[in-house]
């Protein structure tokens, strides 16, 4: 074989084999998404459905409008109330979100330009995150229910805050660690304070690498479920859980409900996700690893 | 490391720098003094609870909990001879070290065909990032919808091969977890596939383009060269990983509960099972005693190996630029 041919052969194999991939990622989403459109009858039907026929959208009207009149068979209509839990989760995730990074961005800077955190309490802040939630879930329902804080918005805002925290600081540092010093060193020389340099000098100039930060934690604290599942209740129910209320369901399962609540859930963090794509690897990887 | 020179300064006398070694300092508690506090708040009660609670029988029919029996070591040596226990332990182990070792080689390969620039490079990224942006509850649910056995992937695998294809994924005790594990895998091959990607466009070039002009193969540059300059993003990818994947309840909660039997009844399945079906709240709380021991050393154990790789990271990013 020449040279040419080899190459041509090795590019086509390369082709071959992402696509098979991306055809093995692409189909159980792509199954959602079109089983959200289907009615009713072709849920189960045998063989399955691929293409939905004819396309409908009273899942999302019944999902996420409760409007009632759409079901041609047995199954019920779902009586969720997913505009209170998406209401919920945006709070939670959105505030928690924020204030993981902004005290992250601060314990950060401190800790570039400082080391107000020496390089192994950097690490052991990362058992935060590294020990899995479920061995202090029980006891945490049970402090939070004496403090009144069991399902309440405040009290998982603070849990998230606080389980975040270590993705925030190491993130945020990461970025702080690229400015170069002169420019607050520029700052501090013409008199400005050192909350001042902060906020008006060094925040400002990793903006983008901040808004990175928020979006990623904000999918993190967005699909967290076990947490949201044990102290979220009644009250401050959040998408995964409003989601996982079908599982009790008795009277068969109803997957187009489901699919299209969880398009819902899904679209936006994939939207998200695929803005800050250069940037995932960062968040991922407690900024260690970088594009 | 010149923050830290700074800091010293200080010990010297110069009254300027005493005095700024005293303004970082004030700042430096008003920044983590907050943050102490609220870790004062929240987890010492709740390790205080915990361990209250492994000493005391209780349970939600028995009254108030501050009045429990205290028992002394009894619900430990339950916990530590309980089989179901250890059961729970060896499968958790087998499933997030089979599906770090899933991820990695898949992610690994993907990312190795792809480092270098192609047409349609940024597509494959885009739609290979997705399932780690999809909610884990989410793929629980729309796995159970592809999974049933008259569902669409035995039904595509049926046609691809030409035999009926029937397995029972959901409710066949011998392949439950290994359906975990495949959609474990699914679910976060993207998370090795972008650090090994990124790792394998950051690693210098250099040392590989000399390796090529010497004369080694693909595979011995592979081997050689690129390997050993890629262990510490390796290490990163699977550590990280393997304590993810022991933390995984959403998955296996939402389409197994456990079942069928206790096949797929891992570490955090068998504590919310002990805890919130059984209401054994003191068993359930010395259970998650002895589970955080155990991933406390796990934990201390990586963050070893990530300390001394992050050195090893953080040379190799303050190289110039243009030398990778």
């Amino acid at each position: 074989m020449t040279k040419a041919r080899r190459r041509r052969l090795a590019s086509l194999t390369r082709y071959a084999v992402l696509s098979v991939w991306a055809a093995i990622v692409f189909f159980p989403i792509y199954w959602m998404i079109s089983t959200s459109f289907k009615p009713d009858t072709q849920w189960f039907a045998w063989p399955p459905v691929y293409i939905p026929d004819p396309p409908t959208f009273s899942n999302y009207m019944n999902v996420w409008f409760g409007v009632q009149e759409y079901a041609e068979t047995q199954y019920i209509q779902s009586l969720q109330k997913p505009l209170i839990a998406l209401r919920n989760s945006i709070i939670i995730s959105c505030s928690a979100t924020f204030l993981a990074v902004a005290f992250g961005a601060v314990i950060a800077y401190g800790v570039s330009r400082y080391r107000i955190l020496s390089e192994a309490r950097m690490f052991q802040l990362l058992m935060l995150r590294m020990i899995p939630p479920i061995v202090f879930v029980a006891p945490l329902s049970l402090y939070y229910s004496a403090i009144g804080l069991l399902d309440s918005i405040i009290g998982l805002v603070l849990i998230y805050f606080l389980t975040s925290l270590p993705y925030a600081v190491w993130m945020t540092k990461s970025f702080i660690d690229e400015v170069p010093r002169e420019i607050e060193q520029a700052a501090e020389i013409l008199g400005a304070s050192r909350w001042r340099t902060i906020f008006e000098v060094v925040l400002p100039l990793i903006r983008s690498g901040l808004v990175a930060t928020f979006l990623f934690i904000l999918i993190l604290t967005w699909s967290e479920y076990l947490l949201a599942f044990i102290i979220g209740k009644t009250e401050a129910v959040t998408l995964p859980v409003e989601l996982s209320k079908y599982q009790g369901t008795s009277e068969g399962r109803v997957y187009g409900r489901q699919a299209a609540l969880a398009v819902g859930i899904t679209v936006p963090l994939m939207i998200v996700g695929i803005l800050i794509r250069k940037h995932l690897v960062r968040g991922f990887s407690f900024g260690m690893v970088r594009r | 490391m010149t923050a830290h020179a700074e800091v010293s300064v200080g010990l010297h006398f110069s009254p300027r720098e005493a005095s700024r070694a005293r303004a970082i300092s004030r700042f430096r508690w008003t920044i983590l003094g907050p943050l102490i506090a609220l870790f004062a708040l929240v987890l010492l009660p709740v390790l205080f609870l915990q361990l209250y609670f492994s000493f005391h029988q209780w349970s939600v029919y028995l009254g108030s909990w501050w009045e429990a029996d205290y028992v002394g070591v009894e619900l430990f040596r339950e916990v530590l001879t309980d089989d179901r226990f250890g059961w729970a332990i060896v499968r958790s182990l087998m499933f997030s070290a089979a599906s770090t070792v899933g991820c990695f080689l898949l992610g690994f390969a993907l990312a190795y065909l792809m480092h270098k620039p192609f047409a349609g490079q940024s597509f494959f990224y885009v739609i290979f990032i997705l399932p780690m942006l999809t909610v884990p509850i989410v793929v629980a649910y729309t796995a159970e919808m592809l999974l049933y056995q008259s569902g669409p992937v035995n039904d595509i695998i049926s046609r691809l091969s030409g035999t009926q294809f029937k397995v029972a994924w959901l409710t066949d005790a011998d392949i439950a977890l290994a359906a975990v594990t495949l959609l474990e895998i699914w679910n976060w091959t993207p998370f090795s596939f972008i650090i090994m990607l990124a790792g394998l466009s950051s690693i210098p070039r250099e040392p590989i383009e000399a390796a090529q002009i010497l004369g080694a193969s693909r595979w011995r540059v592979f081997i050689e060269v690129q390997l050993p300059l890629l262990r510490p993003v390796i290490f990163l990818a699977l550590v990280l990983r393997f304590l993810e994947a022991m933390a995984e309840f959403p998955k296996t909660w939402a389409l197994f509960q456990g079942g069928p039997g206790t096949a797929t009844e891992t570490i955090p399945v068998y504590i919310f099972l002990t805890t919130w079906q059984y209401f054994q709240v003191s068993k359930g709380a010395a259970l998650s005693y002895a589970a955080m021991m155990l991933m406390i050393v796990i934990v201390l154990l990586a963050i070893r190996l990530l300390r001394r790789e992050k050195r090893a990271l953080d040379i190799m990013y303050a190289a110039p630029e243009g030398t990778r």
